[in-house]
């Protein structure tokens, strides 16, 4: 069965008819008050299945040409995968890409706001904004809420006037700059692949397979990392979306089924 | 895990520190530089949480900035600890900072100097001092070859032999150093021990 | 016409002028006059003492210099109660930075900070300035022996002699021609009260009327802020002639 990676797109989008919308406003939403005697607890617990991706595996490099990224899309809800179709590459703008690990909400909504804070530099600057400083504006945010609750463990990577850029960035107010990061649950794995295989001096084609080698062993191994494996490359005119692979065939992509020769036949004992 | 470390010398001042990244089982970087320049002749070196550390010395560094744009003068170093005691203590009761600090500086009047802060806003103006599991090797290696006095070439060598012990005896050893000077030059980068090399971040 | 201008404090006149802040110079031109002279081994401090009755008890030593912090004085000329409030400011100003840095507040910090509140009723509203002068004299590590100057509008600046208060100008006319750049205290002491004797409306000077006080560093090196007792003034102004021995004659 072939994987529904539609929303994996990059384009936005189109919605649909906007008769169902309308319909849902006619009445007064209401909600059932959770049958608990416990709120608190039940509140919390709540928060936490509404926070996906917490198994994750991404990955961000730094090599000749640029910065190479990627990851899996699966989210999962303890044992429980909610959807193998996660875009976890969040494009913050044409030249900068943001990815998720933690919750999957504190994500989105940060990087959009990020989005925004960077389009209003660009604005107010007529030039865009670093990495360097993105990140910074992202961290600096984190902090503000550090102990609140957030669970973001981001990468921010670009291309800006100084070149490519890569930060770490996460919900305890980390920020790292660096060559070459992983986070999420598979991440040790994928670190395993991508130090291994790593070289400043790639080219795309091989920055991309390795990092895609890198997502399918991780997912591999980390039952909380599945579904697609998407790559992104940076370079000097922005962002773009190298390949989107079900992890499922690229295993038999890297793992063909050998015909293996006999060692030894079963053969009925004689007369015993 | 952590290991933050600093000595006075004969007219100068050196702090050491690790330089990896970690979070839970996972080294993300081994070349981060946990010494911050506060100004022309101080160093600040810190450990503890990640965020906490960063977003700490940066504010002090910008506030002993403020200072020296408003006054025209610098803060001593006793000045500076004193500050960054001060602001760790207001904190303190309402959201601490995670932060370990070594200061050491260079005045014209009173020399080099080391000052010892911990998150709990204590201060101690002290001659060697030492944050983190990499203090139990450290601080009993100073504690033994430390004297007053001591050249550069003797203290480096002094250093040196911290970074071994730890290297040698603690479990969760770091593997890569940077050591920082301050004298009546001023403050500045010494050198890097590293044993696992990191890639290099490009001079952006 | 000027009467719309006045009235406030935070109103420019067509001359771009704070009339306020200009009477209240005004009125201190009236008050007893204070002298400063930086000197290289101290600062000397001279006032006048307006002694307005007989009766009058006088209970501290001095009514126009205050002590701030064990390194810096003052000298005030002007409304004493509109002092009493800046006097009280810097002293919780030199505190508080000894609070935070363990440290002595350096001297031009102090002033500054003072001067800070004082323009702040240049520019807020509904406010009158505060109606007085001052004379720094202190000792900082960074520029050792000071003096500075303030007026109501919050400007101060640092001087090498300095006069406020009545008749400032003709004192500071004297004291430029008779300023010498390696004065000691010991001359700075006499320049001062010979300026005043000569600048001070009564005919001779007296104990009474006057006020010295000195700030310097003690030979073991800390900053020493010393009132001159009336009996050694006394000693002090007929040694520099300044007055006659007229003790004697009545």
């Amino acid at each position: 069965m072939k994987l529904d990676t539609s929303g994996l797109e990059s384009a936005a989008p189109v919605w649909g008819a906007p008769s169902e919308l309308v319909d849902g406003f006619s009445a007064a939403p209401s909600f059932d008050l959770p049958n608990t005697t416990d709120f608190d607890g039940f509140q919390k617990e709540a928060i936490q299945m509404v926070k996906p991706a917490k198994g994750t595996t991404t990955l961000a490099f730094i090599f000749k040409e640029g910065v190479m990224v990627a990851a899996d899309s699966r989210a999962s809800m303890g044992g429980y995968i909610s959807s193998q179709s996660v875009k976890k590459i969040i494009e913050i703008n044409p030249y900068m890409l943001g990815t998720m690990a933690g919750g999957a909400a504190d994500c989105q909504f940060w990087h959009r706001n990020l989005g925004i804070k960077c389009r209003l530099h660009e604005l107010a600057n007529k030039r865009r904004i670093s990495v360097t400083g993105a990140s910074k504006l992202l961290a600096n945010i984190l902090y503000s809420y550090r102990g609140m609750g957030l669970s973001v463990g981001t990468m921010i990577a670009g291309w800006d006037e100084t070149g490519p850029g890569l930060y770490y960035v996460d919900s305890e107010g980390g920020r790292l700059k660096g060559m070459r990061f992983s986070v999420g649950s598979g991440s040790p794995y994928a670190y395993g692949v991508l130090d291994n295989g790593y070289r400043y001096d790639m080219s795309v084609e091989e920055a991309a397979e390795l990092a895609r080698r890198a997502i399918y062993h991780a997912t591999f191994r980390d039952g909380a990392s599945g579904g697609v494996a998407s790559v992104y490359y940076v370079g000097p005119n922005g962002w773009k979306k190298l390949s989107g692979d079900d992890v499922g065939e690229l295993h038999y992509k890297y793992y063909p089924v050998m015909p293996s020769t006999v060692e030894q036949e079963m053969v009925e004992v004689g007369g015993a | 895990m952590e290991c933050v470390f600093g000595l006075v010398g004969n007219d100068f001042a050196i702090v050491a520190a690790d330089s990896s990244a970690v979070h839970s089982i996972l080294v993300h970087k081994s070349n981060e530089d946990k010494i911050m320049i506060l100004d022309s002749h101080k160093l600040i070196a810190a450990s503890g949480e990640s965020g906490d550390r960063v977003q700490f010395t940066e504010y002090v560094q910008k506030n002993v900035a403020l200072y020296q744009f408003r006054n025209g003068i610098p803060l001593t170093t006793a000045a500076a600890a004193n500050f960054t005691r001060g602001e760790l203590a207001t904190a303190l009761r309402k959201n601490p900072y995670f932060v370990n600090i070594l200061l050491a500086g260079y005045d014209k009047e009173t020399g080099p100097s080391l000052f010892y802060i911990d998150y709990i806003a204590t201060l101690h103006k002290v001659d060697k001092g030492a944050f983190g599991y990499g203090s139990y090797f450290s601080l009993a290696m100073m504690d033994r070859h430390y004297k007053s006095g001591m050249t550069v070439e003797e203290a480096i060598d002094l250093v040196d032999k911290c970074i071994m012990e730890i290297r040698s005896r603690l479990v969760v050893a770091p593997p890569n150093f940077v050591i920082k000077i301050v004298d009546k030059d001023g403050a500045r980068e010494y050198a890097w021990r590293e044993s696992v090399k990191d890639a290099a971040v490009p001079s952006a | 016409m000027s009467r719309r201008y006045d009235s406030r404090t935070t109103i420019f006149s067509p001359e771009g002028r704070l009339y306020q802040v200009e009477y209240a110079m005004e009125a201190i031109g009236n008050a007893g006059s204070a002298i400063g002279i930086l000197s290289k081994d101290g600062v000397v401090l001279v006032g006048e003492k307006k002694v307005t009755s007989k009766l009058l008890q006088t209970s501290t030593s001095t009514e126009k210099m205050y002590k701030i912090d064990d390194h810096v004085a003052c000298a005030v000329a002007g409304i004493m109660s509109d002092a009493n409030i800046l006097i009280n400011t810097a002293r919780v100003q030199a505190q508080r930075y000894t609070y935070a840095y363990q440290e002595p507040m350096p001297v031009e910090q102090l002033v500054q900070s003072l001067c800070d509140t004082k323009q702040g009723y240049t520019q807020f509203g509904g406010l009158r300035p505060f109606g007085v002068s001052f004379l720094f004299a202190g000792w900082d590590k960074n520029y050792g022996f000071q003096l500075y100057m303030s007026d109501p509008s919050g400007n101060y600046s640092g001087w090498k002699a300095a006069a406020i208060g009545a008749n400032n100008q003709a004192a500071q006319s004297m004291l430029k021609q008779d300023y010498k750049d390696d004065i000691t205290r010991e001359e700075a002491v006499q320049l001062a009260l010979k300026v005043l004797s000569k600048t001070m409306d009564s005919t001779s000077l007296t104990s009474e009327k006057l006020e010295l006080a000195e700030v310097f560093l003690t030979p073991s090196g800390n900053v020493k802020y010393q009132v001159c007792s009336p009996d050694s003034l006394s000693k002090l102004l007929v040694k520099f002639g300044v007055t006659q021995p007229a003790t004697e004659a009545s």
